[in-house]
């Protein structure tokens, strides 16, 4: 059988976009003051990583709540669940692998493909998505992060292709393939 | 090994074993495919950054498979972790950790310090902890006559972290560098899991020892310890109920 990982941020969903054009709105919730709340968004938005030695903070209970929010509003993209409901009509084995919380967002990220048709074998969430497709002799990943489409096509690990986004144009050059439309992977993955 | 896994279900009878979390370096399509056989679903999976240890989170989890996966955990080739009933438990934990992103397998001093409080506090009020090394911290592990009510137990171990914390504080400490976590926390479901007693943690290949107030003891007196704990140190629900009170009574008191 023949399988595929695919991840979900950014690849299957808007997300960075969702994040950077929603208004978010603070509440009692955040246990934040309204001017820390606007900080943070805006830390967030910039990519700021936490700003001490600390595991679990103030800031980072933010981002997770605000990350949940993008979760549940990012647009799936319409050729991305085309592109599902083929592999699993051609009966591909299918693993949506991520980079999220699963502990927390589990239901969140179910609920989601659930809503939007698409169709999956497996769930799981990994820091090292090269190295999970190369422990589970996955011979595909569709993932968009720079770092994966660096390091790709490594002996024994999967090929690599990524939509691709603004952030991928810097010059650099990627072992990946990239593709603007899905259908163009549906006719690199099956020949 | 029957005798262990007795002691190990005994001792956490109350803790639901339909859904749990199983932790391995066992991995690929045809070991899943064998764990799920049994009727089980995969809620999610999860590798570690280096990939050596996998992660299995189950539902609809078949008895037989629970006593599989129980003799796994105490042959050491992988960890069980149950997650707490809905409603209530006869059982709850704290959970403490070294807050730190690296370096955060050492004892710091906040921790030995919170730990020793916790224990005393607890202790008091006659619901002594088994208190077990977790990797990066301690569990601390009370067991109930029967079950209580989660908001209740949950209250107890906020009121009973609060106070501790506080002394923590008074020390010149800094509670920020440890995570405390309640099990059971009814602002969530199934969503942390507790590894088990009785296996070498998947990861650092330590034994959970058990910390007395002389110490971390060996494997054998940590059995020991914990079939100790289990006969002489479970909590009488009216005693449950006289700590709550006490609890409550002095946070209205604002002491």
């Amino acid at each position: 059988m023949k399988t595929i990982a695919v991840d979900v941020d950014d690849t299957l969903n808007d997300f960075s976009e969702t994040l950077r054009t929603t208004t978010f709105a603070h509440s009692a919730a955040y246990n934040i003051t309204p001017e820390t709340f606007d900080k943070y968004v805006e830390m967030l938005r910039s990519g700021h990583d936490q700003p001490n030695d600390l595991l679990s903070t103030e800031y980072s209970y933010f981002c997770y709540k605000i990350h949940c929010e993008c979760y549940k509003l990012a647009t799936a993209r319409p050729d991305a669940i085309e592109f599902m409901q083929w592999l699993r009509a051609n009966e591909w084995r299918v693993v949506i692998v991520t980079y999220r919380d699963l502990r927390r967002s589990n239901e969140l990220t179910r609920k989601w493909l659930h809503d939007n048709e698409i169709p999956f074998d497996y769930l799981f969430m990994t820091l090292n998505k090269l190295e999970f497709c190369k422990a589970w002799k996955i011979g595909y990943l569709v993932d968009d992060h720079l770092v994966n489409l660096v390091q790709s096509n490594e002996p024994g690990g999967p090929q690599v292709f990524y939509p691709v986004m603004s952030k991928h144009k810097t010059g650099v050059i990627y072992r990946g393939k990239g593709f603007e439309n899905f259908n163009e992977l549906k006719q690199w993955i099956q020949n | 090994m029957d005798s262990k896994l007795k002691l190990l279900k005994e001792f956490y009878r109350g803790l639901p074993k339909d859904r749990a979390k199983f932790e391995t370096c066992e991995h690929g399509f045809e070991f899943l495919e064998q764990l799920l056989a049994g009727g089980a679903a995969l809620e999610y999976g999860e590798m570690s950054f280096s990939g050596l240890i996998h992660k299995y989170k189950l539902s609809r989890v078949p008895e037989e498979l629970v006593d599989e996966l129980l003799i796994s955990h105490l042959n050491y080739r992988s960890n069980l972790c149950l997650y707490f009933g809905h409603k209530s438990n006869s059982l709850f934990c704290f959970n403490l950790d070294n807050n730190h992103k690296t370096n955060n397998t050492a004892i710091i001093p906040e921790m030995e310090l919170l730990v020793t409080l916790l224990r005393e506090g607890l202790s008091e009020l006659g619901c002594e902890p088994l208190i077990i090394a977790s990797g990066r911290g301690y569990h601390l592990w009370c067991r109930l006559a029967a079950a209580v009510d989660n908001d209740s137990l949950y209250n107890l171990m906020l009121g009973s972290t609060a106070r501790a914390m506080l002394g923590l504080h008074k020390k010149g400490y800094d509670h920020n560098k440890i995570k405390a976590n309640f099990y059971p926390d009814p602002r969530s479901r199934d969503i942390v899991s507790l590894r088990l007693f009785g296996t070498e943690h998947i990861k650092n290949k330590v034994f959970s020892r058990v910390l007395t107030r002389e110490g971390l003891l060996d494997e054998p007196s940590s059995w020991q310890a914990f079939e100790d704990h289990m006969l002489e140190k479970t909590i009488g629900v009216d005693t449950f109920s006289g700590a709550h009170a006490a609890i409550m009574a002095s946070f209205l008191k604002g002491s």
